[in-house]
């Protein structure tokens, strides 16, 4: 493996593999009319080898830049490349702008939030109760009862063992059948909320188990009830770990909560569909919905990393 | 014994659950003042949003008319089409005006009242297309289809439209090699992406058609224009044959009135309703 440290290897691979992309591409149209002695073919794949040679001085340039300008340099190309991709879609802008404020959810449906909007409040309602939920449920899994740990592992066995497009329309069509009649947004919310607290369940599980014993033992020896030792000492020191990975599963929940556009409640994907079919404009809508829901994670991701440092405080991250 | 009776109270009361009592629709539309409407707004022309977020198309027309002749408000709701055909709808909302084929299926979980208008099924080809003609030459073609639609059945040689007034069909696509996809619309724009790029044609309703013509999709229509002709009723939940003769009775007078085939010519250019 060492000779894949030697630069000029690095780089021969570089060339190869962004040569090995190129030609899924045919280049040959754009020298069609042109009146050159080489021909279009030899013409596309001179293009090629330059495009690629391109990709490879582009390498070695950025490579001489401090670390962080590389960072930033580096997203700017990848987001100005992808940026390209859909660009060459030829989408309707004026579409896209005009069916823009719906699919953010600027305004009223009957009196209710729409679009992005109802996206995020459908979300954050189900954030709060999962977190509840998953509590309960890892308390309940670490309790000595075992009629707690029965339905606790019930309840995280069945909601993790099956798809979330079935719970939303188990609990949609079904809880009719006992006489209970749900609109389509809280049953959106009971079906993530249940989902993501049985995930989450297991996480919290995780991270309450990883606290040492001898904290536990440390606590009561200086004469704190049960309860005032998990609240006070073990919690605090657990949520540190737990955050990370269930901010992981709140930017999932974002996006597993288009799901609920089956039900037709005028949630961010709903819109996109709906105002995607209107007049042919699928994928106009699709996009602006991508690019929607990735600025709300990375909302999401931003608020995930404040309340990692709060938590952190007393950790030095670089020593753990 | 006694176990034997619980079980049958339990099994009664299940039924009663999952059907509407005889009247109860009728009564809740009454004595609300309001008809709540399912349709599914991803068919442009028949029911799609505008640029004010606002239901538009031929079905939301139809409702409303509808609401009108009945003497009470329309509302709408837009659940997904498989939760609308799944039946059992609780009360949640009332009738559905979505453009639905009365199936055998179908008619197992729902009640047909009436048909109020037909639609031609017709198969489409790429513009570049040349090897496709005629509707026979897609023989043995890779069609695509929307699931679970009439489409689909009559490729697979299976359609049974249970409706009066159907008129006589003959399958004439043998052994076509057929793509099923979530949506129709999403057939013609794999069709649209160049001829046998991944579809040689697609089949479904001719007025889909001519609206993606009409927003640029490079595609032609094969004659015969009409495969067959398909049949759309209004649906119901199961079991209220009040509420079932009433809306028979709206739609028969709107018929009568012209006013059906006014709304027809307006999101259609012809009159379908006939």
């Amino acid at each position: 493996m060492e000779i894949l440290e030697r630069p000029s290897i690095r780089r021969s691979f570089l060339f190869a593999g962004a040569y090995l992309v190129l030609l899924s591409f045919d280049f040959s149209n754009l020298f069609k009319d042109t009146d050159l002695a080489l021909g279009p073919d030899m013409m596309g794949g001179l293009l090629r080898v330059a495009i690629a040679a391109a990709v490879v001085g582009n390498f070695i340039l950025v490579n001489t830049f401090p670390h962080r300008t590389q960072l930033i340099v580096t997203w700017v190309q990848l987001f100005a490349l992808f940026m390209y991709f859909f660009y060459s879609f030829d989408l309707s802008y004026e579409y896209i702008w005009a069916r823009l404020p719906h699919l953010l959810g600027l305004g009223l449906k009957s009196n209710f939030l729409m679009g992005a909007a109802l996206t995020v409040f459908i979300c954050a309602v189900a954030i709060f109760a999962s977190t509840i939920l998953a509590l309960l449920a890892a308390l309940a899994r670490l309790s000595s009862s075992g009629m707690a740990l029965g339905i606790s592992t019930f309840y995280i066995s069945f909601f993790r063992g099956t798809p979330l497009l079935l719970q939303i329309l188990l609990i949609y069509l079904g809880l009719p059948q006992i006489g209970v009649i749900i609109n389509p947004i809280p049953a959106a919310i009971i079906a993530l909320s249940l989902c993501y607290g049985a995930y989450m369940a297991e996480i919290f599980r995780a991270g309450i188990q990883a606290i040492p014993a001898g904290q536990r033992e440390a606590a009561k020896a200086l004469g704190l009830k049960d309860g005032q030792v998990m609240r006070l000492v073990v919690l605090p020191q657990a949520i540190r770990l737990i955050i990370p990975p269930t901010g992981n599963q709140f930017i999932a929940m974002l996006k597993d909560s288009s799901l609920v556009s089956v039900l037709g409640a005028w949630e961010l994907m709903y819109m996109a569909r709906t105002h995607g079919r209107a007049e042919f404009k699928y994928m106009e809508m699709l996009i602006s919905a991508a690019l929607i829901y990735w600025a709300l994670s990375v909302t999401f991701e931003v608020v995930q990393s404040r309340i990692e440092k709060r938590y952190g405080k007393g950790v030095d991250v670089s020593r753990v | 014994m006694k176990l034997f009776k619980y079980a049958l109270l339990a099994g009664a009361v299940a039924l009663s659950a999952t059907s509407a009592f005889a009247g109860e629709s009728l009564d809740r539309v009454m004595g609300n003042k309001k008809l709540v409407i399912a349709t599914d707004a991803e068919y442009p022309p028949q029911s799609s949003i505008d640029a004010d977020n606002n239901l538009v198309g031929f079905d939301v027309d139809v409702g409303r008319a509808i609401a009108e002749r009945m003497g009470v408000e329309a509302e709408f709701v837009t659940p997904g089409w498989d939760v609308i055909t799944a039946g059992r709808w609780a009360g949640r909302w009332d009738m559905s005006v979505g453009s639905m084929t009365p199936t055998k299926e179908r008619a197992q979980a729902l009640d047909f009242p009436v048909v109020y208008y037909f639609t031609p099924a017709a198969l489409v080809v790429h513009e570049k297309n040349e090897t496709i003609l005629q509707s026979s030459d897609a023989s043995g073609k890779k069609i695509g289809v929307g699931v679970s639609t009439t489409y689909e059945s009559y490729l697979k040689k299976d359609l049974v439209i249970d409706a009066e007034d159907v008129p006589e069909f003959s399958y004439i696509i043998d052994d076509a090699d057929i793509r099923t996809y979530d949506s129709d619309v999403l057939a013609l724009d794999d069709l649209r992406l160049g001829d046998g790029v991944r579809l040689d044609a697609a089949f479904t309703a001719l007025p889909t058609i001519l609206e993606a013509q009409k927003n640029g999709y490079p595609i032609k229509i094969i004659g015969p224009e009409a495969l067959f002709m398909e049949p759309l009723a209004i649906a119901t939940d199961k079991g209220d044959a009040e509420f079932n003769a009433k809306i028979k009775e709206a739609v028969s007078s709107l018929h009568a009135d012209g006013t059906l085939s006014k709304i027809s010519e307006k999101w259609y250019g012809g009159d379908l309703t006939q």
